[in-house]
């Protein structure tokens, strides 16, 4: 069968129609790009390879595509690879600047999804080859660099470290998982507990209560009179957007869709990893990293080009090695066993007009992506304008269905979401900082698996600086970061004293 | 008032009796519950076909939740009315006799249901380039001293081929079975890399995961070697007979029993079977037992869900409770005489 010949309208209506509600999906809040692959997934069944896969790449864009949306509007991230884009989308939509906001996180991802897709088809086995050069010593590296985030994240670089280290240590109470090369044995639980917190804390529950359900209670404990639309503005009030913002941008854009693609090729690194990645670096070359968390465009740009890039880059292992590079790639390879259809290094060769197929609807998914959202984000923005006594136990209801579903059915996750919201509302009244915090929650468990396994097969911590030329890149932008971070902590320390 | 009496005892009376009847069929609205957490994984695949089929018999709706080992044996310890089902396999007496947290006695604390599927795709592989070409090799290089490690996920499934080794090196020679040592790791991904990275000289794996990599050429960093395949010959020649991928099931049976041989005592052969059954709340009334064992016979006597299983890669395997009960106890006590034996060299 030729590539024209699966071209098939049906195929097209596929794309766009899973683009759709990968969409919806991602912009509720707890509903996940992965969570919309998953239903979906016995559907394909009966459509075919082609068209099956054509269905579920559509929702895998959507989906990590709209998770902007809350992230922007609400300051909730839709999925936790948009977490970096709440930093400067929130602060945009309260300066009246939603609309813009949405726009550039929208043409930020069709580049990134569109670089990533580039560099998935000119280079995919080449990209896999590169890609077990990375042992456990360089993905501790990786998530290292990572977190040195944290830092540059922090309006108080001592507050903000603790609260890193704080989301690492909530981040691994629970169990060693064997799955994960560890002993089985529970670690960090207050006596009585064990029952409860053997699993540990899931991450959707706590990123939407730390982010939703917070703001929430903040929001109740100001009183806002019932007038007032969620986000105090109207929508692009301020300022309009143009394709100017992007000016000066293209090597930001281009890089950032490149580092996602780079996380996303390294199975275990993990989507949120690529945003934060992204952003990280970014602000690091940034002229003025002082304005990042403040409302600056360049952050969403870098963030949401960041995980956009992983949707090609996670794709790379899947199709050249059978290994997927995400929970939602994860989930591609049921679709191909379905359809008895192996993945491995041999599937590019062996099946080239489904490789054809693949990046066809990667590529008609993401321009589907951007007209969606680009021509209806006027409506979309809208949401903020609904009177707050409406709209959030709206967005409450949504993120407890959604936090119980994240897991198909764990009641444990809506008590998680209930309970992080209360610490991250108490948190800000304690100074804690919650950016720094996440990304400590998120990064945290990786850190500690890939540092124990790399002592396990070594034995020798020199390892983590003899291993290989890419440990020495690596500790290279790991030093680059810190020192921008303590740079721009001493400024902002010079800047305040000066006022 | 007399009547309104008559009528609220005439209606706990019908509800009284009601009751049993309604609690002697499943539901019209079932969870099954899986030991996994994947989506993409042969657990929740085979699940899903064999709830799909269930549910299209008895006219009723299943729906599977990868809610993963600890959360399902809680959701069923928390449901005695049929409710919540559990599908999982041999990973749950196995975790059992390896001591893993979370584990318990599946035959003491839960009732055993049907078994369903096999899966004969467990596997172990070296490099391609590697000094060992079978298990003959590995087994004579640990009673040569050499060391040679075996990444696996321990615990488990991963690790009772990875037990059936060092006690073959055990029952050959005496002491040898130290030189076969683990090499803890978690997902397919990183057992591979620990091949790629030379940590390892053997790693678990499985037919599905890897043919692909055994058809590179040497020189290629990824290539591998299958040495050895635990399905009994008797499952595997049921696959299909185009096997998977480029590797013929001809081809495939040269690397299991009795063409490769792991001896369990001197004698036989170790195999295992990776079989999927179902699992239920002690309390569960029988009569329900009885009709997911019924549905499911006629389910099998119909033929099609075969064809869906061997699409997959699975070798269908019903056996009604009773049967699978006895069937899982046997296999259990054989592989709890194996870790016994190999005991304390777990190292």
């Amino acid at each position: 069968m030729e590539l024209l010949d699966i071209i098939s309208p049906l195929f097209l209506a596929l794309i766009v129609g899973g683009t759709f509600v990968g969409i919806v999906f991602g912009a509720i809040p707890g509903m996940t790009a992965t969570m919309a692959v998953a239903v979906c997934l016995p559907i394909t069944y009966s459509l075919g390879l082609e068209n099956g896969l054509a269905l579920l790449l559509g929702l895998y864009v959507g989906g990590i595509s709209g998770g902007m949306v809350p992230a922007i509007l609400l300051g909730i991230p839709g999925t936790p690879s948009s977490i970096t884009t709440t930093f400067d989308g929130l602060p945009m939509t309260k300066k009246g600047e939603g609309e813009k906001a949405l726009r550039i996180g929208i043409c930020s991802s069709l580049v990134g999804g569109l670089v990533s897709l580039l560099i998935l088809w000119l280079c995919a086995p080449l990209l896999a080859d590169f890609a077990i050069q990375f042992s456990y010593v360089e993905k501790f590296l990786i998530i290292l660099f990572a977190l040195t985030v944290m830092a540059a994240l922090s309006n108080d670089m001592l507050i903000g470290i603790f609260s890193g280290f704080l989301g690492i240590f909530i981040a691994l109470i629970g169990t060693y998982d064997i799955s994960d090369g560890g002993n089985g044995e529970i670690r960090l639980i207050p006596p009585g507990l064990d029952y409860w917190l053997e699993s540990g804390f899931a991450l959707l529950p706590v990123l939407i209560g730390l982010f939703g359900l917070a703001a929430i209670l903040e929001e109740a404990e100001r009183g806002v009179p019932q007038s007032q639309s969620a986000a105090d503005v109207k929508i692009g009030s301020q300022s309009t957007f143009s394709f100017s913002v992007f000016r000066g941008q293209t090597v930001n854009l281009l890089r950032s869709g490149g580092i996602g693609t780079f996380a996303g090729i390294l199975p275990g690194v993990g989507g949120s990893a690529a945003s934060i990645l992204s952003y990280s670096n970014a602000k690091t070359f940034s002229k003025h990293p002082e304005r990042y968390g403040t409302g600056e465009p360049e952050g969403i740009i870098a963030s949401e080009a960041g995980n956009n890039g992983l949707t090609g880059g996670a794709l790379v292992p899947l199709l050249s090695l059978g290994i997927p590079g995400d929970s939602t790639t994860a989930l591609l390879i049921g679709a191909f066993t379905l359809q008895g259809i192996q993945v491995g290094p041999l599937f590019i060769g062996n099946n080239p007009v489904t490789w054809d197929a693949m990046i066809v609807a990667m590529l008609i998914a993401n321009l589907a992506m951007f007209t969606m959202m680009y021509f209806a984000i006027r409506h979309i923005a809208r949401i903020v304008t609904v009177p707050k006594h409406i709209l959030f136990p709206i967005i409450l209801m949504m993120c407890v269905i959604g936090a119980y579903t994240i897991n198909y059915g764990i009641m444990f996750d809506v008590w998680t979401l209930l309970i992080f919201g209360v610490f991250g509302w108490l948190a800000v009244k304690l100074r804690l900082e919650i950016a720094p915090f996440i990304i400590g929650f998120i990064l945290g468990p990786s850190a500690e698996v890939y540092f124990v396994k790399s002592l396990e097969s070594f034995n020798d911590l020199t390892i983590f600086f003899t291993k290989s030329w890419i440990a020495i890149v690596l500790w290279v932008l790991i030093i680059g970061s810190v020192a921008g971070s303590v740079a721009l902590s001493r400024s902002r320390q010079s800047t305040t004293a000066d006022a | 008032m007399t009547f309104t009496r008559r009528f609220i005892l005439a209606g706990a009376t019908a509800l009284a009796t009601a009751l049993p009847a309604a609690a002697q069929e499943l539901p019209g609205n079932v969870r099954l519950v899986i030991g996994s957490t994947s989506t993409g994984g042969d657990t929740y695949q085979n699940s899903s076909i064999v709830a799909d089929a269930l549910a299209e018999k008895l006219g009723i709706n299943i729906k599977v939740d990868a809610v993963g080992a600890t959360e399902a044996f809680k959701a069923l310890d928390r449901d005695s009315r049929g409710t919540t089902l559990m599908i999982f396999h041999d990973q749950s007496y196995l975790g059992n006799l390896y001591g893993v947290r979370g584990y318990q006695d599946i035959f003491e604390n839960y009732t055993v249901g049907p078994t369903v599927a096999i899966n004969p795709g467990n596997a172990y592989l070296v490099p391609k380039g590697s000094e060992y070409q079978s298990m003959d090799d590995i087994l004579t290089a640990a009673e040569n001293g050499e060391r040679v490690r075996v990444a696996i996920q321990p615990g488990g499934v991963s690790e009772i081929g990875f037990s059936a080794m060092k006690n073959a090196a055990r029952v050959r020679s005496e002491g040898s079975e130290e030189n076969i040592v683990a090499v803890n790791t978690g997902s397919q991904s990183d057992k591979n890399q620990t091949l790629f990275d030379d940590l390892a000289d053997v790693i678990n794996g499985s037919i599905q995961a890897n043919e692909q990599f055994t058809q590179l050429p040497e020189d290629d960093q990824k290539s591998m070697r299958f040495v050895w395949i635990t399905a009994r010959p008797a499952t595997l020649e049921q696959a299909p007979e185009e096997g998977m991928g480029d590797t013929t099931r001809d081809q495939l049976l040269q690397y299991a029993s009795p063409e490769t041989s792991v001896t369990l005592d001197g004698e036989e052969d170790f195999t295992f079977d990776k079989e999927f059954f179902f699992l239920y709340n002690p309390e569960m009334d029988e009569a329900i037992v009885e009709q997911i064992d019924t549905a499911l016979e006629e389910i099998y006597a119909e033929g099609e869900i075969q064809e869906r299983q061997k699409a997959s890669f699975f070798i269908p395997n019903f056996l009604p409770s009773d049967e699978a009960q006895e069937h899982l106890r046997e296999k259990r006590s054989t592989y709890d005489e194996v870790i016994s034996q190999i005991s304390g060299d777990n190292s």
